[in-house]
């Protein structure tokens, strides 16, 4: 496991991709290569009391980036700094496991935001696999270029049609997905019960990643705590990658 | 030459007066690889149980200005793990370590007290009477209760008890009822009794209890710690939103003689060493020699 550091990060920089989602460079001084997909950072934000954590969207050498989307007072504060440092602690968590998923056929199931450690995935996996992957409108969609040029097959819905299938990405998975299949998944807590419900019913295995909000990230405060099993699990610690297998519940 | 940090509270030797307060440092180890948890002058443990507990459910956490409101529940592996597992890991950053601990009744705490007896690293115990997020009400309520606890375990016991109270209006009644009971401490405060209201008329206001903690309470255990230092002969670990050397030397001046801090650590674990320097770069600045110097000296004018 890499070492985190917790240190004042040059931003290079964080432009507005489409009207929700934001791209923020950063430049550390040592190389990161051994970042796993699925890790974040919690990041400082001045004005803004507790750091947010955003998962890795990408990492070459010593440049960082990180996706993310405008959900609050926190994420909007950070969209308005261009220039300057930000501190950053990390890299945190426990990511994919890449070993496990790499010869086998995966299937991404991602939501929104949720492309983000996905994008990262796909760069380091080696074969094509296929996305599934939901947004509201077709202005959310974002960039799918590493998909494309490793030849992903890819299924994309939009919750008004306006492009793709319309409806949620979830009502796919019904029939295209069997045990064959190692799941990978990425998106809101409600994306996310539904596809266990479906992984559960057609034994499906994989891994999935949460967002929940964290004070700490750290495994230090307790306050991103889930039930796993039946035993309470941190999320910033423990995750936020889960093996599904672990992960029968109602989130 | 350096000023001298050291502090002598409840009959040990502290290095400097900054210890992490219970609950925001995890059990005292885990973050050996972030900081060098040596250069602390102590460690308060998460509060253990007799039994373990899986705490709250979620929402635990909400940011409101100022600081944060949790509802944790004291999450924990109970007393007989946590001897067997964790404490050896934190008594090897040889500094005092004090464990805090939470029963429902005196025979809860007796029981836990009577395996930490047979522990001789322990420095002290923190009897945590301030927790406000349990089904229970907070033994800082009853007055009786604070009373029967701590004459109750102090037979018990030798190890050095310290009681962390809650932060009401009759506070310093209950540091009274404390000391008439025998403790050897008193670490002021808790977390503040709060609530958040999700303005959200389709998620029916749902309401999220807790403890406010953070820099909007530091100005008020402030003056507990100035109220009850007055009062009380024991000594006071102070506590509540200390952010930087400047925070914690205000309750030092108010009266502690040691200071805990929780939320900013959880910010960064840096702000623990970040506060020892500049409490030292403070005393440097004003030519004061020790830190003892200025202990409750707004008490003394
Ligand atoms: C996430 C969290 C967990 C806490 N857990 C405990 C605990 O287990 N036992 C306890 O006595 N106090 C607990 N506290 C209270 C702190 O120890 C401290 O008294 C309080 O937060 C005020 O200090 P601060 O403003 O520096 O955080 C907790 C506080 C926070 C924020
Ligand atoms: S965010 Fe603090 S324990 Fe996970």
């Amino acid at each position: 496991m890499p070492k985190a550091f917790d240190k004042n990060c040059e931003i290079i920089s964080n432009d507005m991709i489409n009207r929700n989602y934001f791209r923020l460079k950063v430049k550390t001084y040592s190389a990161l290569n051994h970042c796993i997909p699925g890790q974040f950072f919690m990041i400082g934000i001045p004005d803004v009391f507790l750091r947010r954590p955003i998962g890795i969207y990408n990492v070459e050498n010593d440049v960082l980036t990180f996706l993310y989307k405008l959900v609050g007072y926190g994420t909007k504060k950070l969209s308005t700094i261009k220039t300057g440092q930000l501190s950053l602690l990390g890299p945190l968590g426990n990511g994919y496991d890449l070993k496990k998923i790499e010869n086998l056929k995966y299937v991404a199931v991602v939501g929104g935001v949720g492309i983000a450690p996905i994008n990262f995935l796909a760069n380091k996996l080696k074969n094509k696999g296929i996305l599934y992957y939901g947004v509201r409108s077709k202005h959310d969609i974002l960039d799918l270029n590493i998909f494309k040029k490793k030849n992903w097959e890819i299924i994309i819905s939009t919750e008004d049609g306006s492009e793709g299938y319309k409806g949620y990405i979830t009502d796919l998975l019904q029939y295209n997905f069997d045990s064959k299949h190692i799941l990978i998944s990425s998106g809101p807590n409600l994306m996310l019960n539904k596809i266990l419900k479906i992984a559960v019913e057609k034994h499906i295995s994989g891994f999935i990643s949460f967002d929940v909000k964290m004070a700490c990230g750290l495994g230090n405060c307790q306050g991103c705590a889930i039930r796993v099993k039946d035993e309470i699990k941190m999320v910033c610690k423990d995750g936020p990658v889960f093996k599904i297998d672990d992960i029968s519940f109602n989130l | 030459m350096n000023p001298n940090l050291n502090v002598d509270f409840v009959g040990i030797k502290f290095n400097n007066p900054v210890i992490v307060s219970s609950g925001t440092f995890g059990y005292g180890f885990e973050l050996e690889d972030l900081i060098d948890i040596c250069k602390l002058g102590g460690i308060i443990t998460k509060t253990i149980t007799l039994e373990p507990r899986h705490g709250n459910p979620q929402p635990r956490i909400a940011e409101v200005s100022s600081g944060i409101v949790n509802n944790i529940g004291l999450q924990n592996v109970g007393i007989v793990k946590f001897v067997e597992k964790y404490l050896k890991k934190i008594i090897k950053f040889d500094i005092p370590v004090i464990v805090s601990i939470s029963g429902k009744n005196v025979c809860e705490y007796i029981k836990i007290i009577e395996i930490l007896n047979k522990q001789d690293c322990i420095s002290a115990v923190e009897l945590n009477l301030s927790c406000p997020n349990l089904n229970e009400s907070i033994i800082c309520n009853d007055l009786d209760l604070v009373y029967n606890i701590i004459t109750g375990i102090k037979q018990k016991t030798k190890i050095p008890l310290i009681a962390k109270l809650s932060p009401s209006y009759n506070i310093l009644e209950i540091a009274l009822i404390a000391q008439k009971a025998g403790v050897d401490g008193l670490t002021i405060a808790n977390t503040y009794p709060a609530m958040v209201v999700n303005v959200d008329i389709y998620k029916k206001f749902n309401v999220m209890f807790g403890g406010l903690s953070g820099p909007s309470i530091k100005p008020i255990s402030i003056r507990y710690v100035y109220d009850v230092y007055k009062k009380v002969d024991i000594p006071i670990i102070g506590c509540g939103g200390i952010m930087n050397g400047n925070d914690a030397i205000e309750f030092l001046a108010s009266g502690s003689k040691l200071v805990s801090v929780g939320t900013a650590c959880l910010i960064s674990p840096n702000n623990l060493i970040n506060i020892i320097e500049e409490i030292e770069l403070i005393l440097k600045k004003n030519k004061i020699k020790s830190i003892n110097e200025i202990i409750g000296i707004c008490n003394k004018k």
